[in-house]
């Protein structure tokens, strides 16, 4: 069985900055990823990032992703990389199953740093399985990775950051979008994401769900329907577009199926986008060997991801006697980049889910 | 109403409007960010610190534009796409307004271009001036159009105009190759599309016998509806042309010379 | 047609091709493909009927999440074929029951 320091889990932002840190604070780290490919949600936004310099603001998250893999690379004896890796099982002996192939390989490993990100949450309305109706992932790799279009015209179903970028980069792709529709009264995702759709000529419906798709074999239009205060349909108002794509954006929830393996205390915070663990100031769950970073400890944004995998890699590092030269002052400007990053009324929600499961504030 | 639609109220862009004098002066920035988000680069970028340090991240961005020179380059990084570069000196009655636009192609200069404004609606033509396609992988394009002056607040997009071909796409009313079989094609007598096929299949190859057998035609509208779409199927099928099909009598009260008429007008139209 | 010719950002490696079959039908898509994304790009949206209800199904995901996707390759049932890369010569059939019985 192969023993290292610290096993991260998954490639993302978090696991990329996880890996630079406990690397540099001197532990042996490997770094695991299910896809073939580093970069986690970043390998699909075409988009340059909100955020500060550092973490790569106005920079396009594709490139970001490269950025990161380089400097891993320039560690090779420090870090190894392995593609193609599901973690599938975190036992409380701190050994952790990977399958590689079709092989079930073991990995001990000191301390562990989940940051395998978030899943898709989807919605219910009639004949909401006809192919046709895709979920936002689906349709950014499609088109960014694959260079595939989805359909010829599409109904984008959620109006936060996800369904604003995503219509967008549709447009770019050559791809009509019939709307944008939300069930909330406001547009959850940034004013500025929302202005770039609008004056090219996209309509925002925000009041408004899908009730119901329609179509033979795939989809050809949907139902619509608008919403009063208390989100409740309002008779008569019905419509139908015609689409041959219902791309649905209404959210993420937390992938921690990890930590309920091993033996995390998770709380339901709606504000965090599902269960998430508790943990400490360190990033450190319940479990002693367990660390926490990026959207698995609620949904936010790559830049605090980023910001999070840095300090889960110092402070899981220090744990087993890796301190980082600079470890105070690293650690300090973590903290006060999550501080900032989270200080505006955007970030509001997501202090009021951090307060309900840190503990030693 | 901002957030509910994603156009930004006319208080929220009147209020940065820069003074009469400066505007008088030349080029300036002028940055539609009007929500509190964790967002900083426009601030670093400016060479002449014309975008004021912000003590929070999260604070919106604002602009001394005394010391701003329009130089674009603050435009180019924005995350956003919410700055826009306006300069209301280039003519007596005209001025230019530069987009970030990240779609491809890029217009030409000297392009005429369908101006919008925030919501997506055509105001105007605007010719392009200019476009800087800041090749650097990061920076996003500026293309800048020049608008009527009366448009400077409003024109914030602009779509190419569809090529001459493309604008007037040669339609044939009759060549509506995907309709399915259960098409309706005589409402009067409610005859299927389906059913004319299977009668040219069977080798009636003119309008007459097809009017005869399925009665399309024989019903109040006297076949004008439906005798254009038995002509084109005709076609389709068997590679007639329109000319070469015999359409056969026509009964009173509708006279030839109507018809001829009919199919002459529908011809100008396209 | 569905590949993306023009992008204002990306560009797609369209160098080589990969012939493969569906229901015995050849069909052709670019090295970097998944079996979805090709079989989507020539048009493919139904990957195969509910085993039960009958009903169409297409992909979801196409991470390999959700399991609407799954196809018989190469004579193996339930492949995602959303994270299954293309491969010349693949034999892609759609699956119309649990898997097992084929
Ligand atoms: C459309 C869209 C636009 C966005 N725009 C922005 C933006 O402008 N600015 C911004 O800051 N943020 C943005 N984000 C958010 C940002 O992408 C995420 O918050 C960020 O990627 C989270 O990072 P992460 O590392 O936690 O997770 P992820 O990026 O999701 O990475 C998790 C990785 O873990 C891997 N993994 C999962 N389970 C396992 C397992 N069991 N074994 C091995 N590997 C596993 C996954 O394959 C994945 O690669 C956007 C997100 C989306 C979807
Ligand atoms: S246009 Fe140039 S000078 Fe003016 S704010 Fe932007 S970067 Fe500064
Ligand atoms: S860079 Fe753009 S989006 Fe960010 S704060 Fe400045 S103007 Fe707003
Ligand atoms: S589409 Fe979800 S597993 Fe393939």
């Amino acid at each position: 069985m192969k023993e290292v320091d610290i096993a991260i889990i998954g490639g993302g932002p978090a696991g990329l900055m996880a890996a630079e840190a406990a690397a540099s604070s001197g532990a042996n780290v490997v770094l695991l990823e299910r896809d073939g490919h580093l970069g986690g949600q970043l390998v699909k936004q075409t988009h340059k990032f909100f955020g500060s310099e550092k973490q790569y603001a106005s920079t396009r998250g594709i490139y970001i992703a490269n950025i990161l893999e380089d400097k891993l690379k320039e560690m090779p004896d420090k870090v190894e990389i392995w593609k193609g890796a599901t973690a599938i099982g975190l036992y409380e002996d701190d050994v952790l199953a990977v399958e590689v192939g079709k092989e079930i390989k073991k990995l001990k490993a000191k301390r562990f740093i989940v940051a395998t990100g978030a899943s898709e949450k989807s919605l219910v309305f009639v004949n909401n399985e006809l192919p046709g109706i895709y979920g936002a992932g689906a349709v950014q790799t499609l088109m960014n990775v694959n260079g595939v279009r989805p359909g010829q015209r599409v109904l984008m179903v959620g109006a936060g950051n996800i369904g604003l970028i995503v219509s967008y980069q549709l447009l770019q792709a050559g791809v009509e979008v019939a709307a944008i529709i939300d069930a909330a009264p406001t547009i959850g995702g940034y004013l500025v994401h929302a202005s770039k759709i609008r004056r090219a000529g996209v309509p925002i419906l925000t009041s408004h769900t899908v009730t119901r798709a329609y179509g033979k074999e795939s989809v050809e239009g949907a139902t619509l329907v608008a919403l009063d205060e208390q989100w409740q349909p309002l008779p008569g108002t019905e419509k139908e577009v015609a689409v041959d794509v219902i791309c649905i954006s209404v959210g993420l929830s937390p992938l921690a199926e990890l930590l309920w393996h091993a033996g995390c205390e998770m709380h339901y915070i709606p504000q965090l986008g599902g269960h998430v663990p508790i943990r400490d100031k360190n990033l450190k769950t319940n479990v002693d060997a367990v660390y926490i970073a990026g959207d698995i400890t609620g949904i936010e944004e790559a830049s605090s991801a980023m910001v999070e995998g840095r300090l889960a890699g110092l402070t899981a590092s220090a744990s087993i006697g890796f301190k980082h030269d600079d470890y105070e002052a690293e650690v300090l400007d973590c903290n006060e980049q999550l501080r900032s990053l989270r200080a505006g009324p955007v970030g509001e929600h997501i202090n009021q889910g951090m307060a309900l499961v840190t503990s030693g504030e | 109403m901002y957030l509910r639609t994603g156009v930004a109220d006319k208080e929220l862009v009147v209020n940065t409007i820069p003074s009469d004098e400066r505007r008088q002066k030349g080029p300036y920035v002028f940055i539609e960010c009007y929500q509190e988000i964790p967002c900083d680069p426009c601030t670093k970028i400016c060479p002449f610190g014309s975008i004021l340090p912000m003590d929070d991240i999260n604070d919106l961005p604002r602009t001394d534009y005394d010391t701003c020179t329009g130089c674009t380059i603050c435009a180019a990084i924005c995350p956003g796409l919410a700055i826009f570069i306006i300069d209301e000196t280039y003519s007596e009655t005209e001025g230019t307004v530069g987009i970030p636009y990240e779609f491809s192609p890029l217009p030409a200069k000297g392009d005429v271009v369908e101006a919008m404004n925030r919501a997506g609606e055509v105001i105007c033509d605007a010719t392009v001036l200019r476009v800087n396609p800041n090749k650097k992988r990061q920076s996003t394009p500026l293309v800048t159009l020049v608008v009527p002056k009366e448009l400077i607040m409003e024109v914030r997009f602009f779509r190419l105009k569809k090529n001459a071909a493309d604008a007037l796409p040669e339609v044939d009313p009759y060549d509506e190759e995907n309709l399915p079989d259960s098409t309706v094609i005589c409402r009067c007598e409610n005859v299927t599309l389906g059913e004319v096929r299977a009668l040219i299949d069977e080798g009636y190859d003119n309008v007459d016998e097809i009017k005869r057998i399925s009665r399309a035609g024989m019903g109040p509208c006297q076949g004008r509806t439906c005798r254009p779409l038995i002509m084109g199927e005709i076609r389709r099928k068997t590679g007639k042309e329109f000319d070469e099909i015999e359409l056969g009598a026509f009964r009173p009260p509708t006279k030839p010379i109507q018809f001829e008429q009919l199919m002459g007008g529908e011809e100008d139209d396209n | 047609m569905l590949r993306i010719e023009e992008h204002p950002i990306l560009t797609f490696d369209k160098s080589k091709t990969v012939t493969f079959t569906f229901d015995g039908k050849e069909i052709e898509g670019y090295e970097g493909d998944t079996i979805a994304s090709a079989l989507h790009a020539a048009g493919v949206k139904v990957m195969g009927h509910h085993y039960d209800s009958g009903r169409p199904r297409g992909f979801y995901c196409a991470i390999g999440n959700c399991g609407a996707c799954l196809m018989v390759v190469n004579g193996e049932p339930n492949i995602r074929v959303c994270v299954e890369p293309l491969v010349e010569g693949l034999v892609v059939e759609t699956q119309s029951n649990k898997g097992d019985l084929v």
